[in-house]
């Protein structure tokens, strides 16, 4: 069931210079793909490729220029007031840096009950309890709740960022970079929290990443970028394994690799 | 004497309001002078911190103990008037972010050309040349005209062929490069780690590559420190690393890397 589906959606942004010359350029160029219901789906690309404007579209945190975004099958494109709160409700992004996106002078408890608040909804047992219940299931201590973002490392203040998202039981959960900033071992165990959280709540990512080793290990369907376009879209393993397009195949041979022959003997020993 | 770097139970100190604080812990290592030694760890691990230690540049009121011999010579305890003749001579360093390290202000031809007046002298003129040689020995194209453009007219990786130019103008004994590569897109990292081999392997400059990265270590050095918490983890050859990590650190990383050839479990959606 196809849950979001963006249609030609392109992003144009004007310039003008010193002497009032006009400028245009396209950082998104009639971009279309669905979601479906319960699938992760990667958006890779390099920088300038259109990824980022392509996330803050489909979250409505900007309008396109032209195109249409659909939600659930209602035309959200234009969506104001009551719609737009409704798609909010629904739709919730994590973004790379967790401390700039969590409001520091708020309490963790705070942070968790303000889209609640915000969408006026009353869970059963009180927004407090609520906001320890959403700690536990992204792996904080319940008992920290009165504490501040600065007081917890990037990888728990990610989490907190995920629980946040998590808060009013979204559908689709977009995730901007959300792992990039991370150090190595954390990012691994914050990959396999998002994972753990979809297959127990069935919801969506659209997961936005410039490292495709990390997509590799979430997505089921990969979209590629370049240049504001989609140049391949397919099942994950397919354009991994089978690429069909030049920048897909010169993307893929870029990527470092630790030698594959220290590798194995690694994994022979351990 | 074959070894060109050699560092020797080197401790930084910070004082805090706490106490003091070691950054970096008895850390021993040597490079040789036709060598990539690659530096790897996460955030908070003296990865960093070494490298300014070797470099001269650490911060006011840190206290180092130990040893770092350059050619045999120590570096530590020196007057900074001295360190400031050895860095951009004997020593250069490029660093992950190459506009913040760049003078808006003057074209990259006049930073290049002042760098190699400062050590070697000789006219503007004479130094211009040996500018316009050096930004072609990086790879950027037409470097007659290059030489006159200001840094924010490069993009990203040509800004970072612009510094490894500057820092290797005086053709240095060793080069510190840290975490060059880590703010580039993977297809322009691909390009900037062969021309750091190419470079190294034409003027025989040591190394010392600093990176969090595993996958680019493996492919640019030839042994690795793994750091933690300012604590030397494991020591060795790239292989030995690699293939038979010593360390359960060392090995919890490597399992932790996200690698693209795998064969990926199948996800219940």
């Amino acid at each position: 069931m196809t849950l979001l589906r963006a249609e030609n959606l392109t992003k144009r942004f004007v310039s003008r210079g010193p002497l009032g010359a006009r400028a245009e350029f396209t950082a998104v160029d009639r971009v279309s793909f669905d979601v479906r219901l319960g699938e992760t789906l990667a958006v890779v690309g390099e920088s300038g490729s259109g990824k980022s404007t392509t996330a803050r579209m489909i979250a409505k945190l900007m309008d396109p220029t032209e195109g249409r975004l659909e939600f659930e099958g209602e035309d959200v494109t234009t969506a104001k007031g009551a719609a737009l709160a409704r798609f909010r409700s629904g739709v919730q992004v994590v973004f790379q840096d967790p401390f700039s996106s969590l409001n520091p002078r708020h309490t963790v408890e705070r942070i968790l009950m303000a889209p609640l608040l915000y969408q006026g909804i009353a869970p059963k047992g009180g927004r407090r309890a609520h906001a320890k219940e959403l700690m536990e299931r992204v792996g904080l201590n319940p008992d920290h709740s009165l504490r501040y973002p600065a007081q917890f490392s990037g990888g728990q203040a990610q989490r907190i960022g995920i629980a946040r998202a998590l808060a009013v039981n979204p559908k689709l959960v977009i995730c901007d970079e959300a792992v990039s900033a991370l150090d190595v071992s954390v990012q691994a165990q914050v990959i396999e929290l998002l994972r753990r959280l979809q297959h127990e709540s069935g919801f969506s990512y659209v997961f936005i990443a410039h490292d495709l080793a990390v997509v590799r290990q979430i997505a089921q369907r990969v979209a590629v970028m370049s240049k504001g376009r989609i140049v391949e879209l397919g099942p994950t393993g397919q354009v991994f394994g089978d690429p069909q397009e030049e920048y897909t195949r010169t993307l893929l041979a870029a990527i470092p690799r630790i030698n594959p022959e220290w590798d194995r003997r690694r994994r022979e020993n351990s | 004497m074959s070894e060109l770097l050699e560092v020797e139970d080197l401790t930084v100190t910070f004082r805090t309001t706490r106490g003091p604080v070691d950054v970096v812990k008895g850390v021993s290592f040597t490079v040789a002078g036709d060598e990539t030694v690659g530096i790897v760890g996460e955030s908070g691990s003296g990865k960093s911190m070494t490298s300014l230690a070797i470099m001269g540049l650490l911060p006011k009121g840190a206290r180092t103990a130990g040893s770092i011999r350059l050619n045999g010579a120590e570096l530590l305890g020196r007057p900074d008037r001295e360190l400031r003749r050895l860095r951009g001579d004997q020593l250069s360093m490029i660093f992950q972010d190459p506009l913040s390290s760049l003078n808006p202000y003057y074209t990259v031809g006049l930073q290049i050309e002042e760098m190699y007046r400062a050590h070697r002298g000789g006219t503007r003129k004479a130094a211009r040349q040996v500018a316009i040689a050096a930004l072609g020995q990086v790879g950027l194209p037409e470097p007659e005209r290059r030489v006159d453009h200001y840094p924010h007219q490069f993009s990203g990786g040509q800004r970072q062929r612009v510094m490894i130019a500057m820092a290797l103008v005086c053709e240095p004994a060793l080069l510190i490069a840290d975490e060059p590569t880590t703010a580039l897109d993977v297809t322009v990292q691909a390009q900037i780690l062969r021309l750091l081999a190419d470079l190294r392997r034409q003027s025989g400059t040591g190394m010392v590559f600093i990176t969090h990265d595993l996958a680019v270590i493996s492919s640019i050095a030839t042994r690795v420190l793994v750091m933690r918490r300012g604590e030397q983890v494991e020591y060795g050859t790239a292989e030995q690393v690699f293939a038979e990590p010593r360390h359960d650190y060392t090995r919890m990383l490597l399992e932790s890397i996200p690698r693209i050839d795998d064969e990926v479990e199948e996800m219940t959606a």
